[in-house]
């Protein structure tokens, strides 16, 4: 009984968010079918439709599996875009610059995601358990500052002088550490991807860790009586989070990418936040979670093609999910008093 | 004296969920008189203040005040009645300067809806003055000592021109002394014409002070208000167990026998203090093992101190605490745990225990070799779930899943779930802060019986308590903090008024 | 002189919708409501002055419809977190979202315009005409700056000497007493966020048609939760807060300063940093003195 309700409270929301949606975008004047089979097209029907939705659901799904443990431990660290940027930072640093065979670059590169990542989301960590700074606030300015930052070094220092225009990007990266072709996923990115949440699930609840950490989110006071280390188990938290966004970043750079853009998916570190609740703050639901989020994305790419309606609109889809999914909509049972 | 009764209150009935928490309970009451309601934790005392005083509404019942109807639900009827109450947690915002915490919670207000700081802070001055409290108006409640924030709560309600006035557990945070001032105030009232309905559940108060007496027992009526001259205390005792064994302890044989051996030793420690809460101040004692010290004291006077410091949440500044002969002042808190020192915290609720996590997370230690059954890193949960099983069976616990959180298990119970993990194992020192509180009798008889099995097996235990009847029934020695230095330790013979002005601190 | 003028203009027209911002959103933090959402209601406030504005010829008009707009979307918050029980902070980053979108739909809806739009109204200014030696910046300062100070002083005698600020104050520390004493904690919220948004949408209506009349997606690019931190540093008091926010402004100013003058040769990005990490370090130290002061 249990399950169902969480799985209908998590549903719900959704469903009367795409029905608002919907209504709005008839009020003011767009073919609604069009926008339907629009997005069903590009999410999952159309050609290579699928294999987008799957490219899309990637950096998502870390990041939102990155989340989950500082969500366990009571902490809201919204940095994931931060994180994600500095962890493909430190790829294309690696990539570009650091000679060696491949067998040894690629893994390194990777490797550089997860520190820059796990890295910038530690200084926040940091701040909030020795000083008390509230996580939310710090976390969304080291994204406005990652965001800067990497502009500044796609502009500069590591510019590509062959690309002119408003995208400022990096030299791509060499062929051979490439994951994936350019815009599109690969059998070995899915599997690195099924191998790091499975270790993600792993650590959350399967070891002393993942139990512990529950335990301080929940009862964070009991858990300091019994000798638990709040503080260390909380800043971990922090960095596994930070390496999953990292690699999320590694991933975009050397796979899709293929290089360190600017400018890219501006609000993901927010919507993978909101995977992480339809997703029920459990693994399996975030995988789904994501595969949704990752539709609705290609679908936003997909879109201008069959309809008129500006990305803004689906971006208000999204808004309204963020919104309505952690609104109780059904009564609670009320408990033993 | 044959007047329409100033309150009468019939069938009222209040459920919370599956849970009946008052059945059938009819109360009439006379003017100018005080009228104490007894009953064991967890009776429906609080249920019933609670639905008169318009903060619950019950789900049958009627309610009229001096020969009136009265709807429930709502504080601001029952106050225009003329019922107003002090909780037993206290409702003024402890932020607030008395003079802010008096302005908001009257309904007679000194200033309209905005208003000059000083005008407001000189009228209620005034008031206070007249009702004989001396408190400057704009201290902040929170640092005003509990007798005195109590008695301006209280102040709160007769500005307001209560003529029933409910006072839910008063004497719960008071020592012996300010215990005696508040009954005298109480009289006093009385003699004034206020009605006055205090909730109590010890029987040497209710006959010190009431002139009537109604008992509870699960939620029913068992005795109607009845003047207590008419009654003795074995009767009133019956009353209120009905039936259940009685806690009172056998004969006490004191386990100290000589060459009694020091389990813990705090040497002149010291630590800082937190917020209102007083740090420890040079405090020096032992523990011996086979014995159970209680630790008196209003609260507040540092005994939170004493069991954060025990425990090792809080580091002392200076001095030394020794286990066994080693030191283990600078020992983190799950280096203590393994050592065999164990704590029940104050808040069970909180500290002691996760009201959503599931039963086996609670039961389980979590010390590091407890983890077994699977390869490292990774944990087995079906032994980690067998285990707790088998540790919540032999501690009584009820529950019909171990999946279950917390929070579905009643006081007593879930205090059960705590005791099975601090108390199975290896114990050298159990640290109990305030274990039976809230706790009806057969929960806490349950409670004592651990520590004292606990004691047998020759460990030390120091108890928290501020309840002075607990601290003489099961314990061997008895220790006074006063703002956070021991005031004394005294043997189990000692006083009331002993032990009561070791509290307060000279105090005529 | 000159430069002084500029940069003192630059300051309080850059520090208002801040400051604005961080007094009302005071209301709602001290209900307890840590709100997320002034980002975005500030937002659809500029972008309504600039629709409202256009569309009617009168800044008043704009700015009086994007108060109502706002107004309406705190209800909507409102009964989210109050009656349907949903998270805090995720309906307001929810609502913020929502207002992004919102803002760049409508004005690609109603002005088929995409990115940024020019409004045709500007905000009064009540001094006019070139003004002598070392004043000569007020005639740059719209009524709203001028009116700001204000706003603070009213929003201090508020917060501190009203019933309603009383009761606010015990919804958000103390809601147990205030459910004692028999408060509407639900409407006392209510009033609270209305306040917020009102402000949020003067916050709005400066930032948008004070001086660069236009409107610009995404245009307050982080100010809402600038004006988070400021609320944080100053505590519970509006003045101190407003004091923060002042600062902001200072730092943005600062910013934009270096830009244009550009002596340190230093890339536009660190420049452009500085309010964010200025946002860091005032969290910070306000945590920890909170720290130093509280039991635990």
């Amino acid at each position: 009984m249990n399950r169902a309700h969480a799985a209908l409270s998590a549903v719900f929301p959704i469903v009367l968010a795409i029905a608002l949606s919907a209504v709005l975008f008839f009020v003011t004047g767009y073919d609604v079918g069009a926008v339907i089979s629009g997005v069903i097209e590009g999410a999952v029907t159309g050609f290579g439709s699928f294999w987008q939705t799957l490219r899309w659901s990637m950096p998502l799904l870390l990041i939102a599996v990155g989340f989950l443990f500082c969500v366990r431990a009571g902490e809201f660290n919204i940095g994931g875009q931060g994180q994600m940027m500095m962890g493909g930072l430190g790829t294309i640093v690696v990539a570009l610059l650091v000679p060696g065979p491949v067998c040894l670059v690629l893994p390194v590169a990777i490797l550089a995601g997860m520190i820059f990542g796990g890295l910038w989301s530690f200084l926040p960590g940091v701040l909030k358990v020795k000083l008390g700074a509230d996580e939310v606030i710090v976390t969304l300015m080291l994204n406005f500052i990652a965001v800067l930052f990497v502009s500044w070094i796609t502009t500069g220092p590591l510019k590509d002088p062959a690309v002119r225009g408003e995208t400022a990007s990096t030299p791509t990266v060499d062929a051979a550490l490439r994951l994936s072709s350019g815009d599109g996923m690969s059998v070995t990115l899915l599997v690195l991807i099924a191998l790091a949440v499975a270790a993600a699930w792993l650590i959350a609840e399967r070891t002393a860790f993942g139990l512990k950490l529950r335990y301080v989110g929940e009862a964070p006071e009991a858990a300091r009586w019994q000798g638990m280390k709040a503080d260390r188990l909380r800043l971990w938290a922090y960095v596994l989070a930070g390496a999953f966004a990292g690699l999320a970043g590694a991933f975009e750079v050397l796979g899709p990418n293929g290089r360190l853009v600017t400018g890219a998916t501006p609000t993901i570190g927010f919507t993978a936040i909101v995977v992480t609740i339809v997703g029920l703050s459990r693994v399996p639901g975030i995988v789904l979670a994501a595969l949704l989020f990752g539709g609705l994305q290609a679908a936003i790419l997909f879109l201008p093609i069959v309809s008129d309606l500006p990305s803004s609109g689906l971006k208000i889809l999204e808004g309204l999910i963020a919104l309505l999914i952690t609104a109780e909509f059904i009564r609670r049972r009320r408990g033993v008093g | 004296m044959m007047s329409s009764p100033t309150l009468e209150c019939t069938n009222i009935d209040v459920r919370f969920g599956p849970v009946r928490a008052l059945s059938d309970v009819s109360l009439s009451l006379e003017r100018g008189q005080v009228h104490a309601i007894l009953g064991q934790n967890g009776a429906g005392k609080s249920t019933l203040a609670r639905a008169l005083s318009g903060v619950l509404v019950p789900e049958a019942g009627t309610l009229q005040i001096a020969g009136r109807d009265v709807p429930f639900g709502s504080a601001a009827a029952t106050q225009a009645a003329g019922l107003d109450i002090v909780h037993q947690r206290f409702a003024l915002p402890p932020g607030f300067t008395v003079a802010e915490a008096l302005e908001f919670a009257s309904t007679r207000k000194m200033g309209g809806l905005f208003y000059s700081k000083r005008k407001v802070e000189a009228a209620w001055q005034a008031r206070l003055d007249q009702a004989g409290i001396t408190v400057p108006v704009s201290a902040v409640l929170s640092s005003l000592p509990v007798e005195t924030a109590q008695a301006i709560e209280i102040a709160r309600a007769l500005v307001n021109d209560a003529q029933i006035l409910i006072l839910d557990e008063p004497t719960a945070l008071l020592s012996p002394e300010t215990i005696e001032t508040l009954f005298a105030q109480l009289r006093q009232l009385r003699d004034a014409g206020v009605t006055l309905i205090v909730i109590l559940h010890k029987l040497k108060e209710v006959m010190a002070l009431a002139d009537t007496v109604s008992i509870l027992r699960q939620g029913e009526l068992v005795l109607p208000a009845t003047p207590t001259s008419e009654l003795d205390e074995d009767r009133i005792r019956d009353l209120m167990i009905g039936g259940e064994p009685s806690n009172k302890a056998a004969a006490q044989t004191s386990v100290l026998a000589s060459g009694q051996k020091d389990l813990l030793t705090f040497a002149h420690v010291s630590s800082p203090s937190k917020g209102p809460e007083p740090g420890l101040s040079d405090v020096s004692f032992s523990l011996c093992s086979g014995e159970i010290l209680g630790v008196a004291g209003v609260e507040g006077n540092g005994q939170r101190a004493l069991a954060e410091v025990y425990a090792g949440l809080t580091q002392a500044i200076a001095g030394t605490i020794m286990l066994q002969g080693a030191e283990i002042q600078n020992a983190d808190i799950s280096a203590r745990r393994n050592a065999g020192l164990r704590s029940v915290p104050f808040d069970r609720m909180t500290e002691g225990a996760s009201l959503t996590l599931p039963l086996w997370e609670n039961a389980k230690s979590w010390m590091s070799e407890a983890f077994r059954g699977a390869t490292f890193p990774f944990v087995s949960l079906r032994a980690m779930r067998t285990e707790a099983a088998a540790g919540l069976d032999n501690y009584g616990v009820v529950y019909s899943s171990v999946e279950q959180p917390g929070g579905t298990l009643s006081g007593g119970n879930l205090q059960r779930v705590i005791l099975a993990r601090e108390l199975g194992g290896d114990v050298i020192a159990v640290l109990a802060a305030q274990p039976t509180r809230g706790l009806d009798f057969g929960a806490t008889a349950f409670v004592w019986d651990e520590l004292r099995r606990v004691r047998q097996d020759g460990a030390g235990v120091l108890l928290i308590s501020s309840d002075l009847d607990e601290l003489f029934d099961i314990c061997d020695r008895i220790l006074v903090m006063r703002g956070g230095a021991v005031a004394g330790v005294f043997a189990n013979t000692a006083t009331r008024a002993e032990i009561g002005h070791a509290m307060v601190g000279g105090r005529s | 002189m000159e430069f002084l003028d500029q940069f003192t203009v630059t300051t309080l027209r850059g520090a208002t919708p801040i400051v604005l911002a961080a007094v009302a959103g005071l209301f709602a933090i001290r209900a307890g409501i840590f709100h997320l959402g002034i980002e975005g209601l500030m937002l659809v406030g500029a972008f309504t002055a600039v629709a409202a504005g256009t569309a009617s010829g009168s800044a008043t008009v704009g700015m009086l419809t994007a108060i109502l707009v706002c107004l309406l979307l705190s209800v909507l918050y409102w009964y989210l977190i109050d009656k349907l029980k949903a998270d805090t902070v995720i309906a307001g980053l929810g609502l913020t979202a929502l207002c992004v979108g919102g803002t760049a739909f409508a004005m690609q809806v109603l002005f088929d315009q995409r990115g940024q739009m020019a409004s045709t109204v500007r905000l009064y200014r009540p001094i006019t005409g070139q003004q002598e030696g070392a004043l000569s910046f007020v005639s740059e300062l719209t009524i709203i700056t001028w009116v700001t100070p204000l706003l603070v002083v009213l929003a201090w005698i508020v917060l501190r000497r009203s019933r309603l600020g009383l009761q606010i104050a015990a919804v958000g520390d103390y809601p147990y007493g205030a459910e004692a004493v028999g408060v509407n904690q639900s409407r006392v919220r209510l009033y609270a966020l209305l306040i917020t948004g009102a402000g949020c949408a003067i916050a709005g209506t400066q930032l948008a048609i004070g001086d660069v009349a236009g409107f610009s997606e995404n245009m307050t690019n982080g100010r809402g939760f600038f004006a988070l931190a400021a609320m944080l540093f100053g505590g519970f008091s509006a003045v101190f807060t407003a004091f923060a926010g002042l600062f902001f402004g200072f730092a943005d100013a600062f910013g934009i300063f270096m830009q244009i003058n550009d002596r340190s040769g230093l890339p536009v990005q660190f420049v452009l940093l500085v309010p964010f990490i200025l946002t860091i370090l005032i969290v910070s130290i306000s945590g920890y003195l909170r720290k130093k002061k509280s039991t635990r």
